[in-house]
């Protein structure tokens, strides 16, 4: 394709694109996201491709490799259009059915359309899914749009045109107010005004400008950011370029971790078409804008995802954070002015121009105005990636959108926020998602990760679990990052190995609260969050491992003990059988015993026992 | 900001800032309120910059408690210098409520930066992240320019043993031995107490 020099030229190339696929009546989608990939869709795009050969169907269907749909548990997932047909957990041997029943003959085949679990209904399309329609979905439905490798999809469902407005029409400033007035704020956790950022880092002084899109996400359970630059790569290159129009940027990065290698790619492949359109370069769609974008890969330190320890990998140096006593917006990146927003953010520009700030800000509470992606991972029915207005309560994501906890148990808590954000108990499940009322709960929004948990969760293994992560990933710069999370871990581990004394709760408070007051950056800040939380909402559970010596939840190694329930055990030698280190004895048809010194409390007897005999204490 | 308080005779305890050396607010010792618009936020005053008008307070009880927290942590780490032993007299330190290690390095990185910095010559950096971190010559072997001027020796806090010699493993403890004076000293605020710190680190008043 030759070099668009006009915003006309765009719009002819668009008109003939889609003129260009009017001959095609069917499209097949599969998703291609990560999600997907985990449960082999790429062995069903093949199956699908070679069948649609084999038929003749090359011409007339197409078949779309797209990014993630979010509902993954369901992976691999298929919609045939048109019909919005939703076929779940493909196989490479339903291919043929699909190509010939559905796409020739349009016939829907029952044995492959969602059935949910709650109700036991089967759903034929995917608007009518409860998982959906629960959903307020801004960014990711157009992941199913498009296929991430092709500018052309893009282009034609009508993406760029927010840049040719804003290149035609808007002036910086007025952009920048268009985002004020939006009341979009960072995606990436912190939830700073988007718009405010804008316009400091557009007054600073300076010619030499940045914009960086930070998609170096690493919560463990978190993976939006992934899917929208996986799916949609354009989407964000195109909110960057907006950014980059308004304060007066020349140079863009997108810094994606090298762990996620189909992000790296398609965002790479993004910019090249990008490029090759005219779209990056001198002089954008003839005019007097000149924006270019590199890609550059994140190492894998959790701490790159802080701003200024990310600029600091730019440049090629060790991924250290630096004070921000003067802010980024002015000394960031090679100590020039630079914007720097998470994917998301970025993804909400363009809609955002298009459709007008208005129509953004009725969306949400007072003060967090939008829709929020939200990776709903942990022991929950419907794993996936939910996209919801803000303001929506915990409690509908997590048993409307989410359908409840697996194996019917009851929902304990719900942990937000990642590594920095905390615990939320199920009585605090009516908060609203909304930047202020979580981070007043003591967790926040964070990236958007939840993670949910039932009974057989300990809170005060979690924040253990956390904290070592967070060990492993402090960079050392800092004093009370470094030792404080190494004591506060030392506390934890006495508490969950039975050595807990009851003062030591009051100092990990003390310390919890200094890391917090003192670290130097956003990661040793927010570090003691898992501990300020479990301990607020939890603490009768601290109390019990250290006063009673047990872990209620029975997780805590230390402090439980295996034992056969006599009155349920029938003697079947399951466990027996099953156990590694034989500590289980008992004859035939008789009650079996554990022996606690022998036990190693791996728990393959309790998940072994059809009888739910084998009890924890 | 640290560099004028201490010109004004105003001691605000610190570790890893050097006069002449660029600061990175590593040991976050030097902290103070930094009031802005009515609202007062917790950062170091070796980062920040001073500016017309500005709001600084470094002795509130929250910055104290704070601060006495750090140090607690620090002389915990390596009780085995009258540097550290001092800071955390200094700073209040009264018990230490966490079990002694007897490291050898606190990360200062005064010997980095004055190694880089002064000398340009790069022969020894921060090696590892968090846990791991540790000062190193590039692939742990000294580099020919390495020219062991020993000004990293110089400018190293852990140097200075404690007056009763160093403590053997098992046997650490709050020193105190210098408690006395620092207590006097510290009925004038803002008077420097020649703690050992300063002596032969340029900390504005030895220089």
């Amino acid at each position: 394709m030759s070099r668009l020099n006009s915003t006309r030229e765009m719009e002819h190339l668009r008109e003939r694109l889609r003129e260009q696929r009017q001959s095609i009546t069917t499209t097949v989608m599969v998703c291609g996201g990560t999600g997907c990939q985990a449960s082999e869709s790429q062995a069903v795009i093949d199956a699908v491709r070679d069948e649609l050969s084999k038929q003749g169907l090359d011409a007339s269907v197409r078949l779309c490799v797209t990014g993630c749909h979010g509902f993954c548990e369901q992976g691999p997932v298929i919609i045939i259009e048109p019909g919005n047909t939703f076929y779940c957990h493909v196989s490479p041997e339903d291919a043929f059915e699909i190509v010939y029943q559905t796409v020739m003959r349009g016939e829907v085949i029952e044995r492959l359309l969602y059935t949910d679990l709650v109700s036991g209904e089967r759903f034929q399309t995917e608007s009518e899914i409860p998982f959906y329609q629960a959903q307020d979905r801004q960014i990711l439905s157009q992941n199913r749009l498009v296929d991430p490798c092709s500018i052309e999809d893009y282009i034609v469902s009508g993406g760029y045109t927010a840049l040719a407005k804003v290149l035609s029409a808007m002036t910086p400033e007025e952009i920048v107010e268009e985002i004020k007035a939006s009341g979009l704020r960072g995606r990436g956790g912190g939830g700073f005004p988007t718009g405010r950022k804008w316009n400091e880092c557009q007054e600073a002084p300076g010619d030499e400008k940045y914009v960086i899109c930070n998609a170096d996400e690493g919560d463990p359970g978190a993976y939006m950011d992934r899917c929208v630059l996986e799916g949609n790569p354009h989407l964000v290159l195109e909110g960057m370029m907006i950014g980059a129009w308004a304060i007066g940027a020349r140079k863009g990065y997108i810094y994606v971790r090298n762990e996620y290698p189909l992000a790296v790619k398609n965002s790479r492949i993004a910019v090249e078409q990008a490029r090759e359109l005219g779209l990056l370069g001198d002089n954008i769609l003839g005019s007097s804008f000149s924006f270019d974008v590199d890609v550059a890969r994140g190492g894998g330190a959790f701490v790159c995802g802080e701003s200024t320890a990310l600029m600091t990998s730019i440049e090629g140096k060790v991924g250290e954070p630096r004070p921000k006593d003067v802010h980024t917006v002015v000394d960031g990146l090679y100590h020039k002015p630079t914007t720097l927003n998470n994917v998301e953010t970025w993804a909400n520009v363009p809609a955002i121009i298009l459709n007008g700030s208005s129509w953004f800000a009725s969306k949400g509470t007072q003060g967090s105005k939008g829709t929020k992606i939200l990776a709903l991972t942990g022991r929950i029915k419907n794993t996936g990636l939910v996209e919801v207005a803000m303001g929506t309560p915990i409690h509908d994501v997590v048993f409307e959108i989410g359908g409840g906890a697996v194996n019917g148990k009851p929902v304990k808590a719900v942990q937000t926020g990642g590594p920095s954000g905390g615990c939320l108990p199920v009585d605090k499940f009516d908060l609203a998602i909304d930047f202020d009322v979580l981070s007043e709960a003591g967790s926040m929004v964070g990236s958007g990760g939840m993670v949910v948990m039932d009974e057989e969760t300990c809170m005060v293994d979690v924040a253990k679990y956390f904290l070592a992560f967070l060990q492993d990933e402090s960079c050392g710069k800092c004093l009370p990052c470094r030792l404080g999370i190494d004591r506060m871990l030392e506390i934890i581990n006495d508490i969950t190995e039975g050595r807990g004394r009851p003062e030591q709760l009051d100092l990990l408070e003390e310390l919890a609260d200094t890391v917090a007051q003192t670290a130097l950056c956003g990661l040793g800040k927010t570090a003691p969050n898992p501990v300020l939380s479990t301990l607020r909402y939890f603490r009768q559970e601290y109390e019990a491992h250290i006063k009673e010596k047990k872990c209620p939840a029975g997780v805590c190694k230390a402090l439980i003990t295996y034992w056969i329930d006599p009155d349920r055990c029938t003697g079947c030698r399951v466990c027996l059988q099953g156990c590694a280190h034989k500590a289980i004895t008992g004859k035939k048809k008789q009650v079996h015993v554990i022996d606690t010194q022998l036990c190693q409390k791996c728990g393959i007897c309790r998940s072994e026992c059809k009888f739910d005999a084998i009890r924890v204490v | 900001m640290l560099d004028t308080a201490i010109e004004y005779g105003i001691c605000i305890p610190h570790l890893c800032h050097v006069p002449y050396l660029s600061d990175i607010g590593a040991c976050r010792l030097c902290i103070v309120e930094h009031v802005v618009n009515g609202r007062s936020q917790v950062t170091t005053s070796c980062t920040l910059y001073v500016d017309e008008g500005m709001v600084i307070m470094t002795n509130t009880d929250r910055i104290r408690k704070l601060r006495r927290n750090l140090a607690e942590l620090l002389v915990a780490y390596a009780p085995n210098s009258r540097a550290i032993q001092d800071i955390a007299l200094r700073c209040g330190v009264t018990e230490v409520r966490y079990p002694f290690q007897n490291h050898e390095c606190v990360l200062c990185g005064r010997c980095v930066r004055v190694c880089n910095e002064v000398w340009k010559a790069r022969a020894i950096g921060f090696v590892g992240r968090g846990k791991n971190r540790h000062v190193d010559y590039p692939f742990g072997v000294r580099p020919e320019f390495c020219k062991q001027c020993g000004n990293c020796v110089q400018l190293c806090p852990m140097t200075i043993t404690p007056c009763n010699g160093p403590m053997k493993p098992g046997e650490e403890r709050l020193c105190g031995q210098c408690e006395s004076q620092l207590i006097i000293a510290d009925q004038t605020p803002g008077s420097c107490v020649w703690c050992k710190l300063g002596e032969g680190f340029a900390c504005g008043r030895y220089a």
